[in-house]
């Protein structure tokens, strides 16, 4: 769902949807929608709360075959939350790699849609095809491409740092140390990220209008101080939104994760909520506490989902 | 700014950005006996690695199945996305905003809590180990964007051509023939194209549901490359490009449509 994550439900063209003089045309409007509403109940919320209710059941190979239940309150939680590895590694990787993938993609978006901003249109055109070759490029084959990279030994990357003599070639290997996995897995995420932050900044800075940045010129302002004092404030919509999408995206981020080596559960240290929740239930057949997981994650998401709609909620009538 | 300042940015995004996709498409063509990921510039090139993983790599079965796939998530994505767009853009009705808030929230939720349940469910209902069954979850998937954007295009048609059609003696479905799905359908290119990739770069979901390698997608087929001890990285790179040429192919198309969306949808008023 490489787009998904990526694009965001702020795409929204023209004005909100205008009173049809046909308005509260009974039941058409519900004949309409049911399809959708079926399809997406079913698929979506139907399982969400299946998901929760598997996760207050002991859900094993046994009852996946024999479709019997088998209640066990709250133990799946209980057993989560008492394990220490939630706490040292899980948690730690899920919310550090997350804050950390967020702030340098807003970071570097801002700075490429500045510098796309003083560009000529031609040059602007090219660059941004680049940056939309970036942005295409599906999870799995960015993430293989960036393992391709980091390969122990003979990986370009490697070979780079050992000549820099950062590291020995000979017995590096990116993929064992937990932060060394997290840089690659946020070299990934950032390439695959910012290009949605740099255009939609971009978009933003286009509608500063030129008098302002001209005469905060005028006044002697320089660069940074430009920034902070007028296209910060003015964008700060923007801003806000790009940043609550990319954490949502990045809280979730489970391909670049699980395809790394280590990544799908071989490696505990690098495990993340959503790899956890995936390998306790089809590697473990504990789908009781990979729902538990699951569960907990989601919650983690509704709360940065709810800021995102109170920031919807203001900025437009919905 | 100044222009060398300029120069070395404009350099850094463009080598940061294609340097990805060069090492892929050059690593795939690399006909050199052993693929060694130092190179950047092979002394011998070929097509071999793409003749091998469509052939014996079976990757052509997959490119098929992933075709099939995405073509009918597109095709039924469509027209559902387009009938709720249609309800919610020209009609006002009792939870209409809840409708709406519902689409919003649901994209939030992580697959991971969704492969869970379905996973089970699917294989109650025999759907495990079936296209069927993975189009019907991408339907899901890409239906949330889709019916959220197609409702900007749908509110844009100005209200006045409908009725002159109604005028015109048209019923309601000839009037959403002939009037509305014509201005509409730059809104279902957008829409399609993303639920094209939606369902072409879908892993998890391919990868738990998926036992046959008969069934496999591409995203899933991939996979295959990667030995227990030794990866064939010429195989891999010439599928990842097999996989990465289309997404880009319609990302190019839809470019225009993506970012007047992110400009509308990120600029007040």
């Amino acid at each position: 769902m490489t787009l998904a994550e990526r694009t965001p439900l702020a795409t929204e063209p023209p004005p909100p949807a205008r009173r049809s003089r046909r308005g509260g045309a009974g039941a058409r409007p519900w004949l309409l929608l049911a399809p959708a509403l079926l399809v997406m109940g079913g698929l979506l919320l139907y399982p969400l709360l299946r998901v929760l209710v598997l996760s207050l059941q002991d859900f094993g190979l046994r009852e996946l075959v024999s479709g019997r239940t088998h209640w066990v309150g709250f133990d799946n939680y209980a057993e989560l939350l008492g394990n220490t590895d939630l706490w040292e590694t899980v948690l730690p990787n899920t919310v550090v790699f997350a804050v950390v993938a967020v702030a340098f993609t807003v970071v570097f978006g801002t700075l490429v849609a500045l510098l796309l901003a003083r560009l000529t249109p031609v040059v602007r055109g090219l660059v941004t095809t680049a940056i939309m070759v970036a942005w295409a490029m599906p999870a799995v084959t960015g993430t293989y491409v960036w393992v391709f990279v980091f390969t122990p030994g003979d990986g370009i990357a490697v070979q780079a740092l050992d000549a820099l003599g950062l590291v020995d070639a000979a017995t590096a290997n990116p993929f064992s140390g937990r932060m060394s996995f997290y840089a690659v897995a946020a070299l990934n995420v950032v390439h695959h990220g910012f290009p949605f932050v740099a255009l939609t900044v971009l978009a933003g800075l286009l509608t500063i209008p030129r008098e302002l940045t001209e005469a905060a010129i005028m006044d002697g302002a320089g660069a940074w101080r430009r920034f902070w004092s007028l296209t910060f404030p003015m964008l700060r919509p923007v801003f806000a939104v790009v940043t609550v999408l990319s954490t949502i995206w990045d809280f979730k981020v489970f391909t670049q994760i699980y395809l790394m080596p280590g990544g799908d559960g071989v490696n505990r240290n690098v495990l993340t909520l959503g790899t956890w929740s995936y390998v306790e239930s089809f590697a473990q057949n504990r789908y009781g506490l990979g729902a538990a997981i699951a569960v907990l994650l989601t919650a983690l998401l509704l709360v940065i989902t709810v800021a995102y709609l109170r920031l919807l909620f203001r900025e437009r009538e919905l | 700014m100044k222009t060398v300042a300029k120069g070395l940015g404009v350099t850094g995004v463009l080598v940061f950005t294609l340097f990805p996709v060069y090492l892929m498409i050059v690593t795939a063509l690399n006909g050199e006996a052993d693929v060694g990921s130092r190179t950047l510039w092979p002394d011998e090139w070929t097509v071999r690695n793409f003749a091998y993983v469509i052939g014996e790599g079976g990757f052509g079965r997959y490119l098929a199945n992933s075709l099939a796939v995405a073509l009918a998530t597109v095709l039924a994505g469509g027209l559902l996305a387009l009938l709720a767009a249609v309800a919610v853009a020209r009609f006002r009705f009792r939870f209409r905003t809840s409708v709406l808030v519902m689409v919003l929230i649901i994209q939030m939720v992580p697959v991971e809590a969704l492969v869970i349940p379905l996973f089970i469910q699917a294989r109650t209902m025999a759907m495990l180990d079936t296209l069927v069954g993975l189009v019907v979850v991408y339907l899901a998937f890409s239906l949330p964007f889709a019916i959220w954007t197609l409702r900007g295009f749908v509110a844009a048609v100005p209200v006045e051509l409908e009725e002159a059609a109604y005028l015109d003696g048209a019923s309601w479905g000839r009037m959403f023939r002939s009037v509305l799905l014509p201005l509409v359908a730059p809104g279902l290119v957008a829409t399609s194209v993303f639920s094209f990739i939606v369902a072409w770069n879908e892993f998890i979901f391919a990868l738990t549901f998926m036992a046959d390698d008969q069934n496999y997608t591409v995203a899933v087929g991939l996979r295959r490359f990667f030995g227990q001890h030794a990866t064939d990285w010429g195989a891999v790179m010439a599928a990842s490009t097999l996989i990465t040429i289309p997404v880009m192919v319609f990302f190019v198309i839809a470019q225009k449509r993506l970012t007047d969306g992110l400009v509308a949808g990120a600029v007040k008023g």
